[in-house]
């Protein structure tokens, strides 16, 4: 698929690699019900980050030639990429961290969680990556209106998969025994590691929707052009940025291995 | 008032507010202990923020760094109270032994962190951009003279400066701390610091831990600033850019440094901590409330390192002068990013690491408890993740130093440029891969051993090649030998010895015996000294000229040469020995049957004359602000281009942009050229 020249094709591009992405999704839910197969699970993620880096966040845009005059916008625009790049470079390290921790203290172990309920909240972080994208898009053509629109959706969807993780699934999960400091010693490391993985997502959850907020509210005023639009294009990236590290962690916390 | 020196006027407000703080918290402390500790922790904490904010108060008024020092203080007290207030209505205890309880102090110190920022100002830009305002590119300057380095600036050079003052401030600190657990050490027994004294609500050896355990990371958080002195004020000039690629994000990571750093300050008197700078857990999950304040400053100053490491990537990728192509960037612009790229992305692991302790103590999350199905083996490797390529953090910049300033000095071409450039980029990846040589004895998995021996021996090979390199380009070489090109030679020497006495602790065979030795100490403080505090001193010594106008005195930089190069060999050397004797490393005592009691007081007396030489260099930097030699020219008859124009350097840098037409180290080659600048026919180089 190549990059899309018009703004109908690259909607429908954003429609096609989510359609990708929830049918990879459903592959994963499948291979975890109904054959533990970790490498699989691993090459779907893999695959699904893939997707999300080159077609949602536009990844090759760092290859792009901004042109020689460094006091020009495209080519500030273009400094500031490689920045949030580095920074995101820097922030799967502590995602990656994490990670190590959960392999470590849980191997081939899981939580017992509410399946129903993880795979819910995937969705609709995915669903929100969705909307990014058709925003982000549309301000690239200055369409103002649907950016606004689609933002909004957003936000919605984000705040809800917050307060999903936050105030159902966490108090399920508390209510389950799955506690922080564990009563009980023998039942292992799983309630320290959930929350610590869920909770440091949760966190730039949050502060992703302080992003959306911000750029919704500056598209109010009228700032963002469709050749200047900067702030949209970071809030994007970092919108799917959290998309992308929740396509590692739904994994590692619900289907991989076997529940205790 | 007015008509006084500002540093005395610091002085006075210091004294007059430190004894306000000290009246404020002895009554706090009666407050709530029911009694008088004139040397607890309270009255030590409150006369501690109080008097560093008055100096800064004193000096320049309500503004800039005193500002945020203000700030800092109220929104500790703030965060405190609020979770004090929280804990209260839960029916927990408000308030403990340090006033606050652990978790007050925790977000205490997190919310004062933040109050610095946006009290100092730094984050006024970025507030604006967020409400849809637009902000010039650059401000005008509204403080001149010492002003301007204490109030946010957005000039690369202010701000590399300001990283270099606060990295000599702290290693003063730091090294004061070393005099004072040194001078215990001079003689077996305990001789000052006795278990009866109390100090801080803490008795002599566990203010020898807590000095210990300060001065490991206290240094290293100086030696990250001083890195980040050196490449803010140099990576950019050696490019040809204005500034750095983010400079708003310069100045953050400056300014949260100093938040950074009064935290561990404030961990010296909350009770301190005992577990060396590493914070191994089962310990420090039982130290006291110190650690909490330990782990939130390091966690802090990782912000900054983090975000410094990203803004020189992002310089060096997207701001090269004018045919600056990879292979003709300046030596010392590929140590840069090598070592920034080790910054940017292995930080986060110490953070984490950290972070994961501090829930483990205040939330029972057990992480590292091994009753809760926790693993302490596990922080340790996310620990060492970090805390081994930091090292190489710490020294690539400083062989970077030498790679840049040796040619200069003896006339020649730099030997093997591209070598060297790879053999840093080298260091940095193979510097990923070693972290368990750390963890020989630990217990970790024995298959692990091998590998990691030999990964570490191989860190061997690429430094290697950079002495090659160095002895190649010093052969037959016209040597001249003004006090930079001294501390570059001592460097190489003084790297050397830490190169070569790696080895024995990377093997596991010998490792097994040295673990936790002096003899470790010894090796880790060579290739440090080595590896940044001379190269360090080098490029203060020959940048110090371009900064100010003015030259360093010769003499006094000799004089610090020759007092701290043999001191420093007598301390490391004794320290090897009598490590491999059976010295104990991080004990407060030793056994007098051990026979090291002279060595000890030898090792002592050098500690003091290093710290001598340390106080001329302090007097020569600041004296020959207005005293030194006049030198605005090319000094150093150097062909790198922050050379070729006047020096003080210009506020917005070059002029006239340059283009790059030659190689960089073409030293002594004729009509050779490394820049040319636009509208003059050749380089001014000869």
């Amino acid at each position: 698929m190549a990059h899309s020249e018009n703004k109908s094709s690259a909607l429908m591009q954003g429609v096609v690699i989510f359609v990708y992405l929830a049918v990879l999704t459903g592959i994963e839910y499948f291979i975890a019900v109904a054959f533990d197969a970790v490498p699989l699970l691993i090459v779907a993620a893999v695959i699904k980050a893939g997707l999300v880096m080159y077609y949602y966040m536009h990844i090759y845009r760092l290859g792009e030639d901004d042109g020689e005059d460094q006091h020009s916008y495209r080519y500030k625009t273009g400094t500031n990429r490689f920045g949030l790049w580095l920074f995101l470079l820097s922030d799967s390290f502590v995602f990656a961290g994490l990670m190590a921790m959960r392999v470590n203290l849980l191997g081939l172990t899981r939580p017992h969680l509410n399946q129903l309920l993880g795979l819910a909240v995937t969705a609709i972080l995915l669903i929100s990556s969705f909307f990014m994208n058709r925003g982000e898009t549309a301000i690239k053509y200055g369409d103002r209106k649907a950016f606004m629109t689609n933002t909004f959706i957003t936000f919605l969807l984000g705040l809800g998969f917050l307060l999903g993780v936050v105030f159902v699934e966490w108090r399920q999960a508390a209510h389950e025994g799955l506690t922080a400091d564990f009563g009980n010693p023998a039942s292992g490391p799983m309630g320290a590691v959930f929350y610590m993985m869920t909770g440091m997502h949760a966190f730039h959850v949050l502060t992703g929707l302080i992003f959306l907020g911000i750029v919704w509210n500056n598209a109010r005023k009228g700032i963002y052009t469709a050749d200047q639009h900067w702030g949209v294009e970071a809030a994007a990236v970092y919108w799917h940025f959290v998309d992308l590290v929740w396509i590692f962690f739904y994994p590692a916390l619900y289907l991989i291995g076997t529940a205790v | 008032m007015r008509n006084i020196n500002p540093f005395w006027r610091g002085i006075l407000y210091l004294v007059v507010l430190g004894l306000v703080g000290y009246g404020i918290g002895l009554g706090l402390d009666f407050v709530m202990a029911g009694e008088l500790r004139f040397s607890g922790s309270v009255p030590a904490l409150f006369t501690l923020l109080f008097g560093f904010t008055a100096f800064f108060l004193g000096a320049f008024g309500f503004q800039g760094i005193a500002r945020g020092l203000v700030w800092q203080i109220v929104g500790t007290l703030a965060g405190g109270l609020l979770v004090a207030g929280i804990r209260a209505l839960m029916g927990l205890p408000a308030f403990g032994d340090f006033f606050f309880t652990e978790p007050s102090w925790v977000v205490g110190g997190l919310t004062g962190a933040l109050s610095f920022i946006v009290g100092v100002g730094v984050v006024d830009d970025w507030i604006k951009w967020a409400r849809g305002m637009d902000t010039p590119e650059h401000h005008e300057e509204h403080y001149h003279g010492w002003a301007k380095y204490f109030a946010v600036s957005l000039d690369h050079k202010v701000i590399g400066i300001q990283y270099t003052i606060l990295a000599l401030l702290l290693i003063s600190i730091g090294g004061l701390f070393a005099l004072i657990f040194r001078t215990e050490l001079a003689a077996s027994q305990l001789q000052f610091l006795t278990t009866d004294m109390n100090l801080f609500g803490q008795n002599g050896p566990q203010l020898y831990n807590t000095l210990m355990s300060l001065h490991g990371m206290i240094m290293i958080v100086s030696i990250l600033l001083g890195v980040s002195g050196i490449i803010n004020y140099v990576v950019p000039l050696l490019l040809g850019a204005q500034d750095m690629a983010f400079p708003r994000l310069n100045a953050f990571s400056y300014w949260i440094a100093v938040p950074a750093s009064v935290l561990p300050l404030m961990s010296l008197v909350l009770g301190g901590f005992d577990t060396g700078w590493t914070g191994y857990p089962p310990l420090s999950t039982r130290a006291p409330v110190g650690m909490q304040m330990f782990f939130l400053g390091v966690f802090v100053a990782g912000w900054s390192s983090i975000l410094g490491a990203l803004n020189v990537i992002a310089t060096v990728l997207r701001m090269r002068a004018k045919g600056m192509t990879a292979m003709r960037m300046p030596i010392f612009v590929w140590a840069a990013i090598a070592t920034s790229l080790i910054a940017l992305t292995a930080t986060q692991f110490i953070g984490l690491s950290f972070q994961l302790v501090m829930f483990q103590r205040l939330l029972g999350m057990g992480f590292f408890d091994p009753a809760k199905g926790g693993n302490p083996v596990l922080f340790q490797h996310l620990f060492w993740f970090y805390s081994h390529p930091a090292v190489y953090v710490f020294v690539l910049p400083g062989l970077g130093v030498i790679s840049e300033l040796l040619p200069v000095f003896v006339r020649k071409p730099l030997f093997g440029y591209r070598w060297i450039a790879m053999s840093s980029l080298g260091i940095a990846l193979v510097g990923f891969v070693v972290w368990a040589h750390h963890m020989f004895t630990s217990g970790m998995n024995e298959y692990l051993r091998v590998p990691f021996m030999y990964s570490t021996l191989l860190v061997a090979v690429p430094t290697g090649v950079k002495f090659f390199s160095w002895v190649a380009t010093i052969w037959k070489g016209k040597i001249s030998t003004p006090t930079p090109m001294l501390f570059v030679l001592g460097a190489i020497v003084v790297f050397l010895m830490g190169g070569l006495s790696g080895p024995p602790n990377a093997t596991v065979s010998t490792d097994l015996h040295l673990h936790d030795t002096y003899f470790i100490v010894g090796h880790f403080h060579d290739t440090i000294f080595g590896g940044f505090v001379f190269p360090f001193f080098a490029a203060i010594y020959y940048w110090y000229p371009k900064a100010t106008g003015r030259k360093m005195n010769e003499t006094l930089g000799k004089l610090h040469f020759w007092l701290m190069t043999p001191s420093f060999f007598t301390l490391t050397f004794g320290m090897m020995y009598v490590g491999l004797i059976g010295m104990r490393r991080r004990i407060a005592d030793y056994d007098p049957a051990l026979g090291i009691d002279a060595y000890h007081l030898v090792m002592t007396i050098a500690g003091y004359l290093i710290a001598v030489s340390v106080i001329i260099f302090l007097y020569n930097f600041f004296n020959s602000l207005k005293n030194g030699e006049k030198a605005e020219g090319n000094v150093w008859n150097s062909r790198s281009p922050e050379w070729q124009v006047p020096s003080p350097m210009p506020a917005h840098n070059y002029d006239q942009p340059f283009e790059v037409v030659g190689e960089p180290y073409d030293y002594g080659l004729k009509d050779s050229a490394y820049v040319r600048f636009a509208g003059t026919a050749k380089s001014t180089h000869k």
